[in-house]
């Protein structure tokens, strides 16, 4: 083969990959292109013109013409190296893990100049520098940004897609899988994936609210619990079918539903829910609640990221590993650690009068936990619920968020704990346990007795909100307490559960209690709220104190068990979607403290 | 020879690259964008009208003179369509599968069953009621003692079948009314004689008065049927697409417009046509079959034969219903309300409706949809849905 050919191959690798330079800051139409040509090329050239090229250059020039050229072994080390950390880029990539990625990444980039360089030196020693070089050069030049201009038209195509998202735009949480594989898992037993068509409390509410308010109403919750369905045009959320049966979604365990549609259908169907992409991909967020974010799915795609073949989605991976820059800028901003991000949910207003429902990130704002001024008592939302707990203590997780990428001292964990440790527990119990450490965490308990009084103290100590907050009018939070006298008598009681499994009336609740016009309790239609009937609720870092009248005749010791107990539903909500879900357990009562103590 | 392979080599990948770059030459069919006007004018031309919006149009369209329409036999077979001592186990009526409210402007049916403690729950029917969409939306139907169909058919809509020529899914039965006999019939529905039927007729006095007053020959099997015929063609349904088409713009969508065009370039309109966008006739389904999957494990035979794997349908063919007379014709569904039927096809194998329409578009057009288009043709679907007219018959005597 003619020596010109091999010039021009070597020239076509080196340019491929220069333009992929972060200095040169090519259109991303033109990069992604580029360094999937610059990988099949060189592959391509290598396997079947570079190896027999060297292969008879040495036989002809070392063992028949016995030449002795230092530099020309020298090139071979070069190609060799630079070969080497090009396969290793590309087969495991520079993810961060090892430090051989990112040494492979300098030896492939630095190191093909050092070799482009020899290997000019190389061929113009052995003879008179000719014109074939130069013209190469000149082509080669010429060509490249004449190609690169074609694909601009289809950015600009992108660009003009004004009427809405298509399915393959809400890439599948699967796809995100392969990488991140742990915080995946994480993920997928979380209340935010199952946060709508396999939520049975949330279907319930939402048909409801479609049959009450009409089926436009509908749109409120999506908007927050079911994005990528607003955005491609669905009315109404879906469940999933087992035959003629609901499916039992909600005991699955990582996410085997989706995985099914996905390995059946791809992008095709539409993944509904809080997917991987709905939060990492909101470009801006405000703290208006109610969906107030913007989701901008126009992102810079790898070559074949959209491939529905195995063969094109294993390339994509390995373009994404070899050089992970954009992947990273695309799918994570600095907003996405401060609290207005989570805001733009976590707070809740009725869509029409305004009224709000639900303000966690305001009762955040007003509390000590919002310091900004003293950076080591201000703490933001992940700071407690996505950081890894044992022991009922933070402890943050060291470990990777890409399998095989950089150790990080505090892995952000996608397990979401808050205090739905019922439903989440359904699928995991790890993610159970998290949530009930982190609701350990929030709550203290003190106990006394005073002129035949016992005072009980409760103080909200570790959230940086209200407690309880969220759907708080659907959360219970409350004290049992038990007396027995001197005999072992129970001479007072209150806040044991009834027979039909309802808290008994007079207990002290902490909780919001919504009204209608009339004033009278909305029920399940929460949204109908119009006045606050009672808002017993325990603002951050404040102490309640509960008191009990004691018999004045009660014979001391005084035995006093005091028990903060929290159920994430009312039994008559469960009961309630129960009828339409007759598989859905009940909500166990959760021992938040517990003190027992004599007073004599 | 070296040279000779070495040409050889550039020329096929010359020619590899021309075959896999033609398609970037040859631009795909271009829907032209229509004008409001235009579209209207396209749409009545092929005869997608508009549902009528008043009992007087209807009667125009669907009224029958060997059983005509009054008030009166709309009521009596309004009573008769939630009646569910018309079936063996007194518990169906034909309401449990071709589902809605008995009052259709009921806003409270779910609230009902969730917080009285009396309700019977049929846990499906207490959030979908509310769809009005005139089936139970389960994969296959259910008929009397919750026996499920032998071909596990999927329930069809009831609504807008006024305006259909054919019924059930092999496209056989050419009347409501004789649909209707069958269902009460069979043995995988309502599982009653004609002499059964009369009797249980008979025994509720309420209807005694009434069938003299509708029948000349008072209670009858026929004229159970009769009655029943006359309510179902009452049962039609108005979405924003006819409210496009009698001049309001705004009713429909960008992209719902271009859903219309596409419906009518692609050639869906073909059969799904007329007033109720499905229901003219009997067509052969799947007519390209290019996805046949064949099973190349090794077998052990003699001779290994690669086993066909979903010969009969582009979906699994559980069931095993290959339609009128075994050779795969079907009657062509209803298309209004589409978007409230899910799951699609005769045994249900298909859930969601965009799925729905590549296949349709794959296997009957031999198209393969972008999902621009895909996502157009469902938009404009969701167009034709709409809740029931109440045409205020009561009032019209």
């Amino acid at each position: 083969m003619k020596t010109i050919y091999i010039k021009i191959l070597v020239f076509v690798m080196f340019f491929t990959g220069i333009f992929q330079l972060k200095l040169l800051d090519i259109a991303w139409g033109n990069f992604k292109i580029i360094q999937a040509l610059h990988i099949i090329l060189s592959i391509a050239i290598i396997l079947f013109f570079m190896a027999p090229f060297i292969y008879t250059h040495i036989e002809k020039y070392f063992f028949i013409k016995k030449v002795k050229s230092m530099e020309g072994w020298l090139l071979l080390c070069l190609f060799l190296l630079v070969t080497i950390s090009g396969f290793y880029l590309f087969f495991i990539g520079n993810r961060g893990g090892d430090i051989f990625g990112n040494f492979s990444f300098n030896l492939h980039l630095y190191g093909s100049f050092i070799l482009i360089f020899f290997f000019i030196y190389h061929t113009n020693k052995q003879q008179k520098p000719n014109i074939n070089s130069q013209i190469i050069l000149a082509l080669l030049i010429s060509f490249v940004p004449l190609y690169a201009q074609t694909p601009k038209l289809s950015l600009s195509e992108f660009e003009g897609k004004t009427t809405g998202y298509h399915s393959e735009d809400w890439t599948n949480s699967l796809k995100c899988k392969s990488c991140h594989s742990e915080i995946f898992e994480q993920w997928s037993n979380s209340n935010h994936k199952h946060i709508a068509g396999s939520n049975p409390y949330y279907v319930v509410m939402e048909t409801l609210a479609g049959e009450a308010e009409g089926q436009e109403f509908r749109k409120w919750c999506m908007g927050c619990h079911n994005p990528s369905a607003v955005a491609t045009g669905l009315g109404k959320t879906t469940h999933a079918m087992a035959g003629n049966f609901l499916s039992n979604e909600m005991f699955e365990k990582n996410a085997k539903t989706l995985s099914n549609d996905f390995k059946a259908h791809g992008n095709f169907r539409v993944e509904e829910g809080v997917s991987c992409i709905t939060c990492h991909q909101i470009t801006k967020a405000d703290s208006k609640g109610n969906a107030s974010f913007v989701i901008e799915l126009d992102r810079k795609k790898y070559a074949f990221e959209d491939s529905t073949s195995k063969v094109g989605q294993w390339f994509n991976q390995r373009l994404i590993n070899s050089n992970p820059t954009v992947h990273k800028e695309s799918y994570s901003k600095p907003l996405y650690k401060e609290s207005r991000y989570c805001a733009s949910c976590h707070d809740e207003f009725h869509p029409q009068n305004g009224i709000k429902i639900v303000s966690t990130f305001q009762e955040w704002e007003k509390s000590p936990f919002n310091n900004p001024n003293d950076k080591s008592k201000h703490k933001s939302c992940i700071d407690c619920h996505m950081t890894n707990l044992k022991d009922d203590k933070f402890s943050p997780l060291k470990g990777t968020s890409t399998d095989g990428g950089v150790v990080k001292d505090d892995v952000k964990v996608h397990y979401f704990a808050g205090s739905n440790h019922f439903l989440a527990g359904l699928k995991s119990k790890e993610h159970e346990e998290q949530t009930l450490q982190l609701l350990r965490t929030s709550a203290k308990l003190d106990v006394a007795v005073k002129d035949n009084k016992l005072l009980v103290g409760v103080t909200n100590i570790g959230a940086g909100h209200h407690l309880p907050t969220g759907a708080a009018d659907f959360r219970e939070l409350w004290l049992e307490v038990s007396v027995k006298d001197k005999n072992g008598n129970v001479i007072y009681s209150s806040g044991k559960l009834k027979d039909d499994g309802n808290v008994e009336e007079g207990s002290r609740m902490f909780q919001k209690v919504f009204g209608d016009e009339n004033s009278k309790p909305v029920g399940l239609l929460f949204w109908r709220y119009k006045t606050l009937l009672s808002d017993t609720r325990i603002p951050s870092k404040e102490r309640r104190i509960e008191s009990y009248e004691i018999d004045k005749g009660a014979k001391y010791p005084l035995q006093i068990v005091v028990k903060l107990n929290f159920r994430i539903y009312p039994q008559w909500v469960s009961d309630a979607v129960r009828k339409v879900y007759p598989t859905l357990l009940n909500p166990s009562v959760v021992e938040l403290m517990k003190i027992e103590k004599e007073f004599k | 020879m070296k040279k000779l392979l070495f040409y050889a080599l550039i020329i096929a990948i010359v020619v590899i690259s021309i075959v896999l770059t033609i398609s970037f030459f040859t631009p795909p069919k271009k829907i032209p964008e229509y004008s409001d006007e235009k579209l209207r004018e396209l749409a009545l031309e092929r005869g997608l009208r508009a549902a009528p919006s008043s009992f007087d149009e209807l009667k125009k369209l669907v009224d029958d003179n060997s059983n005509p329409m009054t008030p009166q036999k709309i009521a009596l077979g309004f009573e008769l369509f939630f009646d569910t001592n018309l079936s063996k186990n007194k518990k169906t009526s034909c309401a449990s599968c071709h589902s809605f409210d008995k009052d259709i402007k009921n806003r409270g049916a779910l609230l009902d069953t969730l917080t009285k403690n009396d309700k019977e729950v049929n846990n499906c029917a207490a959030c979908h009621l509310q769809d009005q969409s005139g089936v139970d939306r389960f994969t296959f139907s259910q008929g009397d003692n919750f026996v499920a169909h032998p071909y596990l058919l999927n329930t069809q809509t009831i609504l807008n079948v006024g305006f259909a020529k054919h019924f059930s899914w092999s496209g056989e039965v050419s009347s409501i009314k004789e649909q209707s006999a069958n269902s009460l019939q069979d043995h995988y529905k309502m599982n009653l004689s004609p002499k059964e039927v009369e009797t249980r007729i008979k025994e509720n006095p309420k209807y005694a008065q009434k069938f003299e007053e509708v029948f000349k020959e008072g209670v009858t099997f026929e004229n159970v049927t009769k009655a029943i015929e006359v309510y179902v063609k009452t049962l039609v349904t108005r979405g924003s697409y006819d409210i496009f088409l009698e001049g309001n713009n705004s009713a429909m969508s960008h992209e719902a417009k271009r859903g219309l065009a596409n419906f009518i370039n692609f050639g869906c309109k073909g059969c799904h046509n007329d007033i109720s966008f499905g229901g003219q006739s009997i067509q052969r389904f799947p007519l390209r079959e290019f996805a046949q999957v064949y099973d190349l494990k090794p077998n052990f035979e003699v001779i290994p034969t690669p086993k066909r794997l979903d010969s009969e349908f582009p979906f699994e063919n559980s069931g095993g219903y290959l339609g009128k007379n075994n050779s795969h014709l079907f009657r062509v569904p209803i298309l209004r309300n589409v978007t409230k039927t899910s799951p699609y096809f005769h045994n249900g194998a298909v859930p969601k409706i965009r799925e729905a329409v590549d296949v349709m578009a794959k296997h009957q057009l031999g198209r393969h949809l972008t999902l621009e288009q895909i996502d157009e043709i469902v938009a404009f679907l969701r167009t034709l849905e709409g809740d029931i007219v109440d045409y205020k018959i009561k009032e019209y005597r």
